[in-house]
This record gives C-alpha cells, structure tokens and sequence, in this order.
C-alpha cells in the first residue's frame, strides 16, 4: 500500500479543472464531462490500494479519466452504429479520376511547424472541427488521435470492421485537414 | 509503369495505413511514385503528421463551477 503517496482530500482542487477541460474536447458534452471527472475521482478512490506510486498521481488519475472516455465510446458505438455510407462529403475534395479538385486541394500552408505560437487558438480551431465529424467518424477519430489507440483496438472496442476502420479514418482524416485550412489558418 | 500510378484519392488513404505501419512493399512503392510527383499529396501528408501530433495534446481551457466542485467533493465523501 501506497495510499500515503496520494492526497484524496485535494484531488478536487488540484485536478478537477484540468481533468474537465481534457474530457471536453473529447467527449463533446459538458454535463458528461463533469460525470467522468467525478467518476474518475470515485473510481480512483476505490482503487487507491493498487496505486503502486509508479507514475505520478496526476498521471494516474489521467489514466483512469482516459479509461472512461473509451468506455464512453464503446457504448455510444452499440447506438450509433450503421451501415457506412458510399457517398461522404469528402468525396466532392476529388474529381471523376480521384484526383484533388482545385478548390479542396490542400495548399502550402506556409507554417513552420516547429515553431508554432499559438497553441490555444489552434485547439480551439481543432475542437470544432472535430466537432462537424459525423458521430461515428468522430469516435474513431477521437479513439486514434486523441487517445492514440491502434486500429485493431479500436475496431474491437467499436464493433467495426477493419475495411470500415480504415474508409472512416480515411474520410475524418480528409475532413478535419480540410477544416483546419478554412478555419485554422484561413487561407482561402 | 501504369500499375505504379494511383490516385490523389488512393494515395491519402494509403497514408493512413502508413500511419501504423500497415503497408505492404507495393503498396509502399506506389505511394511512395506518387509523392515523388504530387506536391499537393505531400501537404497533405505533412499537414495530417502535424495534426496527428498535436491531436493527444488538445485540451480546453476550463474551470468547472464552484458548485460542481463541491457536488463532486460531497459525492467523494458520502463514498468514502
């Protein structure tokens, strides 16, 4: 035991504010996000025991935050499940021969991006566009990129096939680039 | 050399296998051709790489009110 390493009675006023606005951009809902903090808390609380003091506490509560977000998505995908659509509306970024049409093409950003400032703006710009991502698009999107899970996790996690795995990121890929360059950097 | 060109549209999706690894010698040959003569794949290719990498460390910049701090605090103490 371990439990002397952790200070449950400060868990609130160190983390809840940090752990909240992680659990936003990912979950999209900010009653749910409210909900996996403190069911983190609860969670971490009953597991206090098992904390080995290996990683940090502020890691170790991440980590259990990071479990309920995937939680999250694993029973969402039993209500949004469908069939996946042939037409998508990346499709019109292509012409008849699947190649870049002028307009969608991506253009030089022009940004050094080992030098980039402003951050906040950024993310706020990458929230809402992930944001637009139609619900299933979105969840893998969320689960690959935001959670760096694998594919095969994923597609275990959310029923899906590995053709339909690589179609949606695919097309959410497309999407959230497009978005970027009209939001983000508006050059166009 | 015709079996070696593929689409804008075919060489984006063969990014993401690429992405973890899952692409075979001649898929990678191809996508490989085809970045060699298309500029507009390679930002593609450059842009999704940095978004991908910035993707794990988005974050809000939120306070949760006073009063969902002391619910989640009452809560935390009735289970105890």
């Amino acid at each position: 035991m371990h439990t002397s390493l952790l200070n449950p009675d400060k868990w609130v006023a160190l983390y809840a504010d940090a752990l909240y606005s992680y659990a936003i951009p990912r979950v999209n809902d900010s009653n749910l996000a409210e909900d996996l903090v403190q069911e983190t808390f609860l969670s971490a609380w009953k597991a206090k025991d098992s904390f080995k003091g290996e990683a940090s506490e502020k890691s170790w509560l991440y980590s259990i935050l990071k479990n309920k977000i995937i939680d999250h998505y694993r029973k969402k995908s039993r209500d949004i499940m469908q069939p996946l659509s042939s037409q998508d509306s990346s499709d019109t970024f292509f012409d008849e021969a699947d190649h870049w049409t002028g307009e969608d093409a991506p253009c030089d950003w022009g940004v050094d991006f080992q030098q980039l400032l402003d951050y906040k703006d950024f993310y706020k710009v990458f929230e809402a566009c992930k944001n637009k991502l139609q619900n299933i698009q979105q969840s893998v999107f969320v689960m690959k990129y935001m959670e760096e899970l694998d594919s095969a996790t994923i597609c275990k996690a959310l029923g899906l096939s590995s053709s339909n795995y690589w179609v949606l990121i695919h097309r959410s890929k497309l999407q959230l680039r497009n978005c970027l360059e009209k939001n983000w950097l508006q050059l166009k | 050399m015709k079996w070696l060109s593929i689409s804008c549209k075919e060489a984006t999706y063969l990014l993401s296998k690429k992405e973890e690894k899952k692409l075979g010698f001649f898929n990678r040959l191809k996508l490989n051709a085809h970045l060699a003569i298309c500029s507009v794949c390679r930002h593609f290719d450059l842009q999704t790489e940095f978004m991908a990498k910035q993707a794990p460390h988005v974050h809000a910049d939120l306070t949760l009110s006073q009063e969902a701090k002391d619910k989640i605090q009452v809560t935390l103490t009735e289970n105890k």
